[in-house]
């Protein structure tokens, strides 16, 4: 019974997700947004200097394996269980508590039990290559980590692709020598996470607030606008340097900065939904049962109230990467992981221009925002009755 | 607006006190390295300036009291002496320039107001011209294109475009139409404000050449067959891009001048083909006035001096072109939907049947009421303009608030960065309050008690 209760009641946004994947753009975007993620993924599997598989005179050892980080593998097991739940087709609620549950458990046990080297010398590999002491070895596609610079080539600096005999750069080096393609695979990560993160984040505050706003509507509704009304009148960019200045700025703490201010949007949404849902009379009857105010806001006004949000959430995402690129090109991001925008932020240093600085991560940086929006576009074209009823 | 002010006033004060450490001393200052009196000086400054002894509720009074323009004035005790109307507002000293903030921002706000108030009527023209005929050309390839065009546009980090435009034109190592970085060289501020030449007939000669340029391509836009203004714009464009490809810094081949030119030269080709009349003919106006200017000034002689205003906008195309096209890429999507709805609505329908001209129904009935969407927007775009100018300020090197605002962040100028935060809701309040003015005079039955 609630299970078929749940299915018809999540049955409006489904709808709409499927009507906005028909369309082609979206799906590109879609398409997108998944090679992102599997780079962002597999990362570490597909741009690092330590080898898969290495022969010498000790025996194999696989490198790449020893090296690995705790966060590495959660990244992995949460991907696994994703794949795993997308065949199992259980229901949404199932999906979020197996997701979390496998989240806090992969990253308990990783964090016990991973304990990669602390001393990372890259040039070690190449070394021994030299002085002929592998026997044989399998190198990840991209032999370069995120963080190798080179130095064992002396000195490195930027390089245009393929400039250099010795190695093969596809994407070209960056300032510290280190391999353009490998950073910006390496980048991918901490851009979906942003993006991903900050707006579960914002979505969070916005569909509380903005649920309680709309439902409560009078007094409350009033105060929660003033307040939407005071963090949508500070520019975001300027509230997040403000935030930048007075709490420093970290991986985890750019997401929560970035998720803190950008809510007010999901919240006029929710709550513009809320005042219309809470005359009706479902609406009613579920209070008139007694049903506690959890249960009512979010099992029986969201999911038809959800519709708007997803829109949102999709345009959101892109804003937060965007603002972490914006960031991080302003020098206040990212310190030394790999960054889009931190990266774009190299192309044009005093008199010279670096073009393939500029149109790679910038261009990364584009097409992962493009595809957001055309999947934002996509769903509100599909929310929207008026243009349906016209055509 | 005094609410949300307040408000504003409020959530800076938080984030202030609720930062690491809050408000506390050893926070506000890095003492490490001063001398004993020195840090003296600053610890009895700052506890004197936030009433540091004091409960936080107290603090944000005392402190809101400080940054309003009127309010009470304290003697050096710390106790209320008097109420002025004429204290003026004090936002504290900056650290990185040793002055009052106020003094500062006096100077750098107007430079981000004038980048912004330049950009916002190119941002409302341009997304209105798009917007109206792809709403009227619905499901038409103008429609479908631009739509598309609008999005990626919108997508562009204005980083990237920044990054882009200057890396190849404003540079040695392409091309170097455009100055580095600033606002205006340094002896334009000796020159006179509008532009000199030393022979009377100069300017006079450059007149003729727009002119007729102008006149010439706005003649062929509205008079000329299809095909030959088609043609005669693609040649013009041929011409023109193979004389931007040969002016490349350093010897650029025989490829990639072709290139560059057939390029230019297909847009041409596609801007004279285009139906739509009326921004036909206001682009090639401008590229007419454009390439006169051009040849005219070709063949010009005698000392020329720029001047203040020519130089002025010599600095600001790229940054303006970075502004602004965020902004209509948004707006022309929205001045689209706007339109569409109006003209798809029961009044417009009515005219129609009354036996209105479509252009009518368009420009006397629906154009009114579908700018009311547009000027709500109009608010919340200042928000997105004063953080863009963030970024286009710290490429282009132009002294204004947003680059202000980094350079605080990066050396942890605390009361810079509260105060630009400060000033930046303000000015968007300012905004707000604007649109409505606006909202009022574009829809009559708007009023405000």
């Amino acid at each position: 019974m609630t299970e078929a209760a749940i299915k018809t009641s999540s049955g409006y946004a489904k709808m709409v997700i499927r009507e906005a994947f028909s369309q082609i753009s979206a799906r590109i975007g879609l398409l997108w947004v998944g090679v992102i993620a599997f780079f962002a993924v597999f990362a570490p599997f597909i741009a690092n200097t330590h080898p898969y598989l290495l022969k010498t005179e000790e025996g194999i050892t696989s490198p790449l394996l020893i090296h690995l980080a705790p966060v590495d593998t959660i990244v992995l097991s949460v991907f696994i269980c994703i794949v795993v739940l997308f065949f199992l087709k259980k229901h949404l609620m199932f999906n979020v508590l197996a997701v979390t549950s496998v989240l806090v458990i992969a990253s308990i046990l990783s964090f016990l039990l991973i304990q990669p080297p602390q001393l990372v010398v890259y040039e070690k590999y190449r070394e021994m290559e030299k002085n002929g002491k592998i026997e044989w070895v399998i190198n990840a596609p991209i032999p370069y980590s995120a963080k190798d610079y080179l130095r064992d080539y002396g000195e490195t600096g930027m390089e245009e692709p393929l400039a250099s005999n010795k190695r093969i750069h596809w994407l070209g080096t960056e300032q510290s020598g280190a391999d353009v393609l490998s950073r910006m695979i390496h980048a991918c990560r901490i851009a979906l996470g942003i993006g991903f993160v900050a707006t579960g984040i914002a979505m969070l505050i916005g569909i509380i607030l903005g649920g309680l706003m709309g439902y409560y509507s009078g007094v409350v509704d009033m105060l929660g606008m003033r307040l939407v009304e005071i963090f949508e009148a500070i520019p975001t960019l300027f509230l997040l340097l403000t935030f930048v200045a007075f709490f420093g700025s970290s991986l985890y703490l750019m997401m929560v900065i970035i998720g803190i201010t950008t809510w007010p949007g999901y919240a006029r949404y929710v709550r513009a939904e809320f005042l219309k849902l809470r005359q009706m009379d479902f609406v009613q009857s579920a209070i008139a049962c007694g049903l506690p105010l959890r249960s009512v806001l979010f099992r029986h006004m969201l999911p038809n109230g959800i519709a708007p949000v997803l829109v949102a959430a999709s345009f959101g995402v892109a804003s937060a990467i965007l603002y972490e690129a914006t960031l991080s090109f302003l020098g206040l991001g990212l310190v030394d992981n790999p960054s889009w925008g931190q990266m774009l932020n190299q192309a044009v240093q005093s008199a010279s221009f670096y073009w393939w600085m500029a149109f790679f991560p910038g261009g990364a940086i584009f097409f992962t925002v493009f595809a957001y929006n055309l999947m934002g576009e996509a769903l509100r074209d599909a929310i929207d009755p008026y243009l349906k009823k016209k055509t | 607006m005094i609410p949300t002010l307040l408000g504003i006033t409020l959530v800076v004060f938080i984030v202030m006190a609720a930062s690491p450490g809050g408000l506390s001393l050893q926070n506000l200052v890095d003492t490490q390295g001063l001398e004993p009196e020195a840090k003296k000086a600053i610890e009895d400054y700052y506890t004197k300036l936030y009433g540091l002894d004091q409960p936080a509720p107290v603090q944000y009074l005392r402190w809101l009291n400080k940054i309003s323009p009127i309010g009470f004035v304290f003697d050096e005790n710390g106790e209320i002496d008097n109420f002025s109307f004429t204290k003026g507002p004090d936002l504290g000293r900056s650290f990185i320039y040793g002055r009052p903030v106020t003094e500062l921002l006096k100077e750098r706000v107007p430079i981000t107001l004038l980048l912004n108030i330049i950009t916002i009527p190119i941002i409302y023209l341009i997304a209105i011209t798009i917007g109206v005929r792809a709403a009227t050309r619905r499901g038409e390839i103008f429609d479908v294109g631009s739509g598309f065009i609008m999005l990626a546009l919108w997508s562009v980090p204005t980083m990237l475009a920044g990054v882009l435009l200057m890396g190849y034109f404003s540079n040695d190592q392409y091309w170097h139409f455009f100055p580095t970085s600033g606002l205006s060289y340094r002896e334009a501020h000796d020159m006179p404000f509008m532009p000199h030449w030393s022979n009377p007939f100069e300017p006079v000669k450059l007149l003729f050449g727009i002119l007729t340029g102008a006149s010439l391509l706005i003649w062929l836009s509205a008079k000329a067959p299809k095909k030959i203004r088609a043609s005669v714009l693609a040649l013009l464009g041929l011409i023109l891009g193979g004389w931007v490809a040969s002016s490349m810094a350093g010897e650029p081949g025989w490829f990639l001048i072709s290139i560059i030119s057939l390029i230019i030269g297909a847009i041409f080709y596609a801007l004279g083909d285009m139906e739509y009349a009326s921004f036909r003919t206001l682009t090639m106006g401008m590229i007419g006035m454009f390439v006169g200017a051009l040849v005219a000034g070709l063949t010009l002689e005698g000392d020329f001096v720029r001047g203040f205003l020519l130089d002025r906008i010599w600095h600001l195309v790229l940054p303006i072109i970075c502004l602004t096209y965020g902004g209509f890429a948004f707006l022309t999507k929205l001045a689209r939907t706007s339109v569409l709805e109006n003209l798809l609505s029961d009044y417009a329908r009515t005219a129609r049947a009354k036996g209105v001209t479509e252009d009518n129904v368009l420009w006397h009935h629906v154009f009114r009421n579908s700018l009311l969407p547009l000027i709500t927007v109009s608010a919340s775009l200042l928000p997105g303009l004063l953080g863009g100018s963030v970024i286009v300020e710290s490429i282009f090197s132009i002294d204004g608030m947003g680059k202000l605002g980094v350079e605080a962040v990066k050396l942890k100028d605390r009361e810079m960065v509260l105060s630009l935060t400060l000033i930046s809701g303000l000015l968007t309040l300012v905004g707000y309050l604007i649109a409505d003015i606006f909202y009022a005079i574009a829809d009559p039955r708007i009023s405000y008690d």
